[in-house]
C-alpha cells in the first residue's frame, strides 16, 4: 500500500470519526430530551398523552432502527421536501433511542419511594415541583449507569446511518475497502476506533458506579 | 379551652368508612380532636389507625363520611388540596430528601411552596433545627446522620411550615431502641407547647405520659377511648385489656 493511499485512507477515517462523534452528541441530546418527555407523559400525563407515549415507546422498541431512518430520510422527500442526511440521522436516532431512554427514566422515576411524593404533598409542594426538585434529582443517580449504557449503544447505532448515505466512520471504512480491499484489516481498524471511543465511557461509569455504591 | 363543649374541634371525622379492595379498613369512624389536644391512637397492626391518620393528613380519600381538618372539607375532592402546607406529618421511614442537607430538607418547601427568600427560609429553618437540637448538623446529609437525628430533622422540616396540626405515624418504630428517647423527647416538648397532635405509636410509655386522650382501635372501629390513666389502668373493653396485656407484658 502506498504512503499516499494510507494517509488519504486515514484522513477519510478521521473525517468519518468526527461526523460519528457529532452525530452521537446530537442524537444523545435529542434522545435524552425525547426520552425524558415521553417518560414524564407516560408516568404523569393525562390519560390521552400517557397512552400516546406508551404507543410511541412500544412502536420504536419493536421496529428496527434502519426502518426508522429510512422512513424519515425517504419519507420527507416523498412529500417533496429535502432533508439533510445528518439531520435525518440525528432525528431518526433521537426518536428511536428516545423510546429506550424513556423506559430507563420511567424505571428511575418509579424507583423513588412513594413516601417522597407524600411528604412533599404535605409540605405544600405541587406535583411538578415535587418532580423537579425532589424526584428528578434522585432519579439522576439511579438512571446514570443504564443511561450511559444506552448512549454507548447509540454511538454504535450511528454506523447504521451509513445505510442512508451518511459519510461517518463506518461509511468511511466501506469507501476504503471499495478502493483497496483488505476488508478484515480495515473493518478491524474501524471496530477498534469505535472501541476506543466507547471503552473510556463505560470505564468511567463503572468507576462512578463503584464509588456510588461504596 | 377548659370547657370541651365550647371548643370547636380542629379535626372532625364523622361516619368515615374506607375499603382497600374487599378489605373494610375503617367502619363508620367518628372522632373529634380539639385544638391543643394530644390524641394517641393505639391498636394492633391492621386495626386501621394509620389509615385514620393518613385520611386526616389528606393522603387517603374516604369512601363515605365527612372529614374536616383545619376547616377544610377533605371529603370534597375539589377542596382537599387546601390542607397542603397547613399540617405536618412525620413518617416511620423519615422520608428525608437524600440529596439535600438537613438545612436543604427544611428550606425546600419554604422556598418553593411558600416563596420565601433563601435568607428568610434559612433563618426559619435554623430556628426549626435549633428546636430539635440539631442546629450543629445543618450541613449534614441524611446518610451522615443517625436514625434519631434523621427523624428530628424530619420533625424540624414539618414544623418549619408552621402547621396547625402535627401527625406522627409510628415515628419511632424504625429506630434502634436507644434512639427512641431523643425523638419522643422532642414530641413531648411539642405537646407541652400546645401543639395539636395525633400520634400513632407503639410506645405505650409515651401514650400514657403525654396523651390527653388515648384511642384504642380494633378491626376498623374505635373500640374504646379515654384518658390514659383510665384506659391503661382500668380498660372497659375486653379487647383493649387483651391488647394492653400483649404489648405491656413482654
Amino acid at each position: 500500500m502506498s504512503v499516499q493511499l494510507l494517509t488519504s485512507s486515514l484522513a477519510i477515517l478521521l473525517q468519518g470519526l468526527v461526523t460519528t462523534v457529532l452525530l452521537s452528541v446530537a442524537a444523545i441530546a435529542g434522545g435524552t430530551l425525547v426520552g425524558l418527555v415521553a417518560a414524564v407523559l407516560r408516568s404523569f400525563g393525562p390519560w390521552g398523552t400517557s397512552r400516546v407515549a406508551k404507543v410511541y415507546i412500544e412502536l420504536f422498541r419493536g421496529t428496527p432502527v434502519l426502518i426508522t431512518l429510512m422512513f424519515i430520510y425517504f419519507g420527507v422527500s416523498y412529500f417533496g421536501y429535502a432533508i439533510d442526511v445528518f439531520a435525518a440521522g440525528a432525528i431518526g436516532l433521537s426518536i428511536y433511542q428516545g423510546a429506550y431512554i424513556a423506559e430507563i427514566f420511567r424505571s428511575g422515576i418509579e424507583a423513588v419511594p412513594k413516601g417522597q411524593w407524600e411528604v412533599s404533598q404535605i409540605l405544600g409542594l405541587s406535583r411538578p415541583q415535587t418532580f423537579a426538585f425532589v424526584v428528578l434529582p434522585q432519579t439522576g443517580k439511579i438512571v446514570l449507569p443504564p443511561l450511559v449504557g444506552q448512549y454507548l449503544s447509540l454511538i454504535k447505532d450511528t454506523s447504521i446511518v451509513s445505510m442512508i448515505g451518511m459519510s461517518e466512520l463506518m461509511h468511511g471504512g466501506q469507501a476504503i475497502v471499495d478502493r483497496i480491499g483488505r476488508p478484515v484489516e480495515i473493518y478491524g481498524l474501524v471496530a477498534l476506533i469505535y472501541f476506543v471511543v466507547c471503552f473510556p465511557v463505560s470505564q468511567w461509569v463503572r468507576h462512578h458506579d463503584r464509588r456510588r455504591l461504596s | 379551652m377548659t370547657d370541651p363543649i365550647q371548643v370547636k374541634p380542629i379535626i372532625s371525622l364523622s361516619g368515615v368508612s374506607k375499603s382497600f379492595g374487599a378489605t373494610h379498613v375503617l367502619k363508620e369512624i367518628n372522632l373529634d380532636v380539639n385544638p391543643g389536644e394530644v390524641v394517641v391512637l393505639i391498636g394492633a397492626s391492621g386495626s386501621g389507625k394509620s389509615t385514620v391518620l393518613r385520611i386526616m393528613a389528606g393522603l387517603e380519600t374516604t369512601d363515605s363520611g365527612q372529614v374536616w381538618v383545619n376547616e377544610v372539607p377533605l371529603h370534597e375532592a375539589r377542596r382537599a388540596k387546601e390542607i397542603r402546607g397547613h399540617v405536618g406529618m412525620v413518617f416511620q421511614q423519615f422520608n428525608l430528601f437524600p440529596h439535600k442537607s438537613a438545612l436543604g430538607n427544611v428550606t425546600l418547601a419554604l422556598i418553593k411552596a411558600r416563596r420565601m427568600s433563601p435568607a428568610e427560609a434559612r433563618d426559619r429553618a435554623m430556628q426549626a433545627l435549633e428546636r430539635v437540637g440539631l442546629a450543629d448538623r445543618a450541613q449534614h446529609y441524611p446518610s451522615q446522620l443517625s436514625g434519631g437525628q434523621q427523624q428530628r430533622v424530619a420533625i424540624a422540616r414539618a414544623l418549619a411550615v408552621e402547621p396547625g396540626i402535627m401527625f406522627f405515624d409510628e415515628a419511632t418504630s424504625a429506630l434502634d431502641p436507644e434512639l427512641v428517647g431523643e425523638v419522643t423527647q422532642v414530641m413531648r416538648s411539642l405537646a407541652r407547647d400546645g401543639m395539636t397532635m395525633v400520634v400513632v405509636t407503639h410506645e405505650m410509655g409515651f401514650a400514657r405520659q403525654t396523651a390527653d386522650r388515648v384511642v384504642f382501635m380494633d378491626k376498623g372501629v374505635i373500640a374504646e377511648q379515654g384518658e390514659p390513666e383510665q384506659l391503661f389502668v382500668n380498660p372497659a373493653n375486653e379487647r383493649t385489656r387483651q391488647f394492653l396485656h400483649r404489648v405491656l407484658d413482654h
